[in-house]
């Protein structure tokens, strides 16, 4: 596939032209046309819809987590919690945080990127919007392939790390962690292909004039980030296929009576883990380098200290994975080494924070919901840095590690950064991806209910943890001091649950409330900075009805805005007059597609034939053999289908779009 | 818990902290990192403190700036919506200065780490006393080598590590199946216990008492059962513990009818013999044990040991530390290792409802997976594997007189 411009923009596909290779590939299928109902969402190659199926996907598994979540919090809520199993417990912390990593935040930071950057830099899709539509299937393949084994036996119980030998057959006998195995290759090559193909669109998709130092932070971070997959991911994967060969074949790899190092398994597995840390805080990173700026209306300061604080963060994330092995018997010039390049990275992450203060100084701030959640991150994450800095103290860390500690640390990180963040960015570009805004009144108290339950539930872990409450413990005693500070703990957790409730009350709400009004949303309801707030909303299927010229960073800003004779910023242009329509003319689409879902079909297949019975992976090879024809085979586009894509917003949706009359509201911010 | 450290732990939760000061007030934390009582602890401490101290003051600042920033630039509701604030996109001068002092800080927080990390991997003193600390599902075993040949034969125990206080205990930690870590946190941090591996560490008391800990790496089923206690005695009076360790209980004739030897018939006939080692009992079974009482058979115990019982009236717990084997009253912790070594002492400090629960099913007190699995299990590809052995002790299906027997029979072995 070629990725040269051709004359119809740079945006433009290859097309198939009907000459060369078949139009219905093997026969199978007719090339889907539909552009509504369910069957437009599983033959999708839009990046928009394959994005809102991400986020979608992500908040189902999210509930299942927190689900689990609270299993833990009850069975712990007193010592010696009966609700729970020993059995059971492991089950459910395990795929806690198996499911909380790899089914919700690397995901919905997945379905942000992929709704997003297409939009930022001025695309019409990504690089390769079939790959995009597998990644999904394949992602969705794997997070249901893994919470089978709820319903076929025993789910995995060998904590989302999986140290070895304990991973072996010979101390978990049952099916659990073949399908913790089977179902991350698969998430796993989620990951990996739309690594490869959102770095393709970051680097050769851009609007024309967009340097890659005029592309906004969300989009850089999301660079950093999928590079960071890129490289990450295959040694996971390569770990549990060097697993799967020793409990299904007696490979011996991990076996220590055969020899091995059960070590192995831990560097494999940090080496990939701790760049992990950083796939899912730099998306949530990028999201409140987008809000704090808009609601401070002020440009982010130090953008290119943000770009290359992200960028040392990057790389500086390979060298520190040991830090998650001080106790593990490596040698005193290793943990030294790792000691100190662990307290290097607190610097570049502490350049951000006090960046986005600075970007807060000075300006005109407004107190939406997703300027709450952004100031929410960037307090609730400095606290979770900082006591990762006194881990990176190493004697510390060998009386901190594997206590409550640790767990207070990352949950300060990975929910009061990522997830806060995240929050953050469905509140803000909500109206942006379904053509309302969330309710911002709910919104706040849903923020505020939110931050408690979470310092109620995690900050008492912090004095647990120096306590001495170990972790992964499915009961304690009484007479150790944990009593009081798990019971608030516990309270805190329920509140949490509480807040979630009351986000998807608010979707519901305001979804409602928008179908009653008939209303047209604004394309640029908040004033903001970067090329997304110029298409119509909801996003038009073709995203921009021409590709805009960029001069500078926060392009579509400096549209509105110039500056008077004596340097003071100045409103130059009404904001409806420069955002587009969503009118358009001979856009040529990428054509939907049933191969990618039939691809990652296949793949859970060969999965469970590994586990039950050899004689399915044949099935599931030859389906996926096929599906790889299948979509070798098929012209990108569908010729013979109507040119004109133009003003379909996302199905489901029957709200009229920008190209009709209806006048757009001025930005919402100025009522 | 230092007063600055305190500042730290708490700060964070000042909100939830207000509600609450009253909570854990009397109750003991025996597993606290911040009241070192041994020299490694205190190293560690007087390194974290000072960090946790820093983090405190950045946090303090931090936190302040995101409550006090917005609030200041905050919109006023009769702001004009177009009068826009000044553009500043950056200031390199001030922006270096923020990369370089945070650099500085971390600088000089790295090298009082590299000095301790140096400090603490020193080699054991002269003279320190030699113990492996072996990790198995799930409990702990104790070995010592006393005389300083190498090999460490001379005390097997398990659960309470027993040692002399104010000298350097020079630990070699190792584990039979998985990945286990051992933490007696007032002595010192903790260190993995790795199959197939040998590591160094050491411990001090200060002085005699006792010292909670538990192993901290997740290593299946108990893991939160495998507790473990660090025993210090005085250097007499751990003289007097090595002696008494290294003796042989005693066998009963054929024609001994009382309740001790009946029990001592049913340990030997029953499958309890197949895996405890009784010094002067079955240690020298060679067709079960090899030389350093590993169990043959490798399906009765997937680790190939169980704990020695020859001196389990000298411990102070059972089942990996889960359950008190001396009850924890005055009476009974003032008499230490020593309390069944007299009749009175066994009569008021013996936990006899707990030991006999668990003679009467141990899977029901503790979560074991005795059993070799048979059902729904990986492995019909895989002929290494094969079989499943059995992890922790299985019921016994004992009768109620064949239990009371046997306490009879372990009360003797002090």
């Amino acid at each position: 596939m070629s990725l040269t411009p051709t004359e119809a923009g740079p945006l433009a596909l290859p097309t198939g032209n009907g000459r060369g290779p078949a139009r219905n590939p093997l026969g199978v299928f007719s090339r889907p046309r539909t552009t509504t109902g369910w069957r437009s969402w599983v033959t999708t190659v839009d990046h928009k819809k394959i994005g809102i199926m991400y986020g979608a996907a992500a908040l189902v598994f999210f509930v299942i987590g927190g689900i689990e979540a609270l299993l833990i919090r009850v069975q712990l809520a007193t010592p010696s919690g009966q609700l729970l199993s020993a059995d059971l417990y492991n089950q459910v912390f395990t795929m806690h945080g198996t499911t909380m990593v790899f089914l919700v935040v690397m995901p919905i930071g997945s379905a942000l990127m992929n709704y997003l950057i297409p939009l930022q830099i001025g695309a019409r899709d990504v690089a390769f919007p079939r790959l995009n539509a597998f990644g999904f299937w394949v992602f969705l393949a794997g997070g249901l392939m893994l919470n089978s084994s709820w319903l076929l036996g025993h789910a995995p119980d060998g904590g989302w790390f999986n140290y070895a030998p304990n991973n072996g057959v010979a101390f978990s006998p049952h099916h659990g962690i073949d399908f913790w195995n089977m179902g991350l290759i698969m998430t796993g090559l989620a990951s990996l292909t739309g690594a490869i193909n959102l770095i393709v669109t970051c680097l050769n998709m851009r609007a024309p004039g967009m340097t890659l130092m005029k592309m906004p932070v969300f989009t850089w971070m999301a660079l950093v980030t999928q590079f960071l997959l890129l490289f990450a991911i295959p040694v996971l994967t390569s770990a549990q296929f060097l697993l799967m060969f020793d409990r299904l074949f007696g490979a011996n790899f991990f076996n220590v009576e055969a020899g091995a190092d059960p070590l192995l398994w831990e560097h494999l597995f940090w080496i990939f883990g701790h760049p992990e840390v950083y796939i899912m805080i730099l998306p949530a990173f990028g999201v409140v380098s987008e809000i704090i700026p808009v609601f401070s209306r002020k440009p982010l300061f130090g953008y290119p200290f943000m770009v290359f604080s992200g960028i040392a963060i990057g790389f500086m994330g390979w060298g520190v994975w040991a830090h998650h092995m001080f106790a593990s018997g490596i040698g005193p010039i290793s943990v030294a080494a790792f000691s100190v390049s662990t307290m290097f990275i607190a610097v570049p992450t502490g350049v951000k924070v006090l960046n986005w203060l600075a970007t807060m100084w000075g300006g005109k701030l407004r107190f939406s919901t997703p300027m709450l959640f952004a100031i929410g991150l960037v307090s609730m994450f400095t606290i979770g840095g900082l006591s990762g800095v006194t881990h990176a103290v190493s004697p510390s860390d060998t009386q901190q590690t594997d206590t409550y500690y640790i767990v207070a640390h990352f949950h300060y990180v990975l929910f009061g950064g990522a997830l806060l963040g995240f929050l953050g960015g469905f509140y803000f570009w909500w109206p942006k991806a379904f053509g309302y805004a969330l309710d911002d009144k709910l919104g706040k108290v849903n923020f505020w209910v939110i931050l408690i339950g979470f310092n109620m539930t995690f900050g008492p872990m912090h004095i647990l943890g120096l306590q001495g409450m170990p972790r992964r413990i499915y009961t304690y005693s009484d007479g150790y001091g944990f009593n009081f500070w798990n019971f608030v703990s516990t309270i805190g957790a329920f509140i949490i649950a509480l807040a979630v409730v009351m986000f998807f009350a608010n979707i519901v709400v305001s979804r409602r409330r928008a179908r009653a009004a008939a209303k047209v949303m604004a394309a640029d309801p908040w004033d903001g900075r970067s090329l997304e707030w110029m298409v119509p909303s909801p996003t038009p299927e073709h995203n921009f009805d021409e590709v805009p010229v960029i001069t500078q960073f926060d392009d579509f800003w400096h549209r509105k805005y110039g500056e008077d004779d004596k340097g003071r910023p100045v409103r130059i242009a009404a904001t409806a007059d420069v955002v587009q329509t969503g009118d358009a003319t001979d856009v040529h689409l990428p054509s939907p597609s049933y191969w990618p879902l039939v691809l990652a079909a296949g793949l859970p297949i060969v999965g469970y034939g590994l586990i039950y019975n050899l004689w399915l992976c044949l099935v599931g090879g030859l389906f996926v053999i096929a599906a790889i024809y299948g979509l070798t085979l098929e012209p990108a586009s569908d010729d013979e289908a109507p040119h004109d894509h133009g003003g379909h917003g996302p199905a489901g949706d029957d709200t009229t779009t920008g190209a009709e009359a209806a006048p757009e509201q001025e930005a919402a911010l100025v009522d | 818990m230092g007063a600055v450290a305190r500042v730290r732990t708490f700060a964070p939760l000042a909100m939830v902290g207000l509600l609450a000061g009253c909570g854990d007030a009397l109750d003991r934390h025996p597993q606290t990192m911040f009241e070192s009582e041994g020299p490694a602890a205190r190293t560690i401490q007087n390194l974290s403190v000072p960090v946790f101290a820093a983090a405190g003051v950045v946090f303090v600042i931090i936190l302040a700036a995101c409550l006090l920033v917005p609030l200041k630039f905050r919109a006023k509701d009769d702001d004009d919506f177009d009068e826009i604030p000044k553009q500043v996109h950056g200031n390199t001068r001030l922006e270096i200065t923020w990369t370089i002092v945070p650099a500085l800080i971390m600088a000089v927080v790295g090298v009082a780490t590299v000095v301790t990390i140096f400090d603490l991997s020193a080699d054991a003193e002269e003279g320190a006393l030699k113990v492996e600390v072996i990790g198995q599902q799930w409990w702990w075993e104790y070995r010592y080598d006393l005389d300083g040949d190498g090999k460490f034969d001379e005390i097997t125990t398990a659960n309470d590590l027993v040692i002399p206080a104010e000298r350097d205990i020079d630990l070699t930690i190792t584990a039979r199946d998985v990945i286990h870590s051992f933490w007696a946190p007032k002595l010192n941090g903790k260190r993995d216990a790795v199959p197939g591996r040998e590591h160094p560490w050491s411990i001090e008391a200060d002085q005699p008492g006792e010292y909670l800990g538990q192993c901290t790496e997740y290593c299946g089923l108990a893991h939160a059962d495998m507790r473990i206690k660090v025993i210090a005695l005085s250097e007499e009076d751990f003289a007097i513990w090595a002696e008494g360790q290294q003796e042989a209980a005693r066998r009963y004739g054929e024609s001994d009818t009382s309740p001790a030897a009946e029990g001592y018939r049913v340990f030997t006939q029953q499958l309890c013999s197949s895996c405890h080692v009784i010094n002067g009992v079955n240690a020298g079974n060679r067709e079960r044990f090899t030389p350093n009482g590993r169990i043959k058979d490798r399906s009765l115990q997937v680790s190939g040991y169980a704990p020695d019982l020859t001196h389990l009236m000298s411990r102070t717990t059972f089942a990996g530390g889960k359950f008190l084997l001396r009850k924890a009253t005055p009476f009974c912790e003032a008499l230490g290792v020593d309390w069944a070594d007299d009749p009175e002492g066994r009569a008021r400090c013996l936990n006899r409802a707990a030991l006999e629960a668990w003679l009467r099913n141990p899977p029901a007190q503790k979560p074991m997976a005795p059993d070799q699995e048979t059902e729904g299990i990986v492995g019909q590809l895989n002929p290494m594997t094969e079989p499943i052995g059995a992890r922790g002790m299985p019921n016994l299906e004992l009768s109620e007189d064949q239990i009371d027997q046997l306490v009879a029979d372990l009360e003797t072995l002090e």
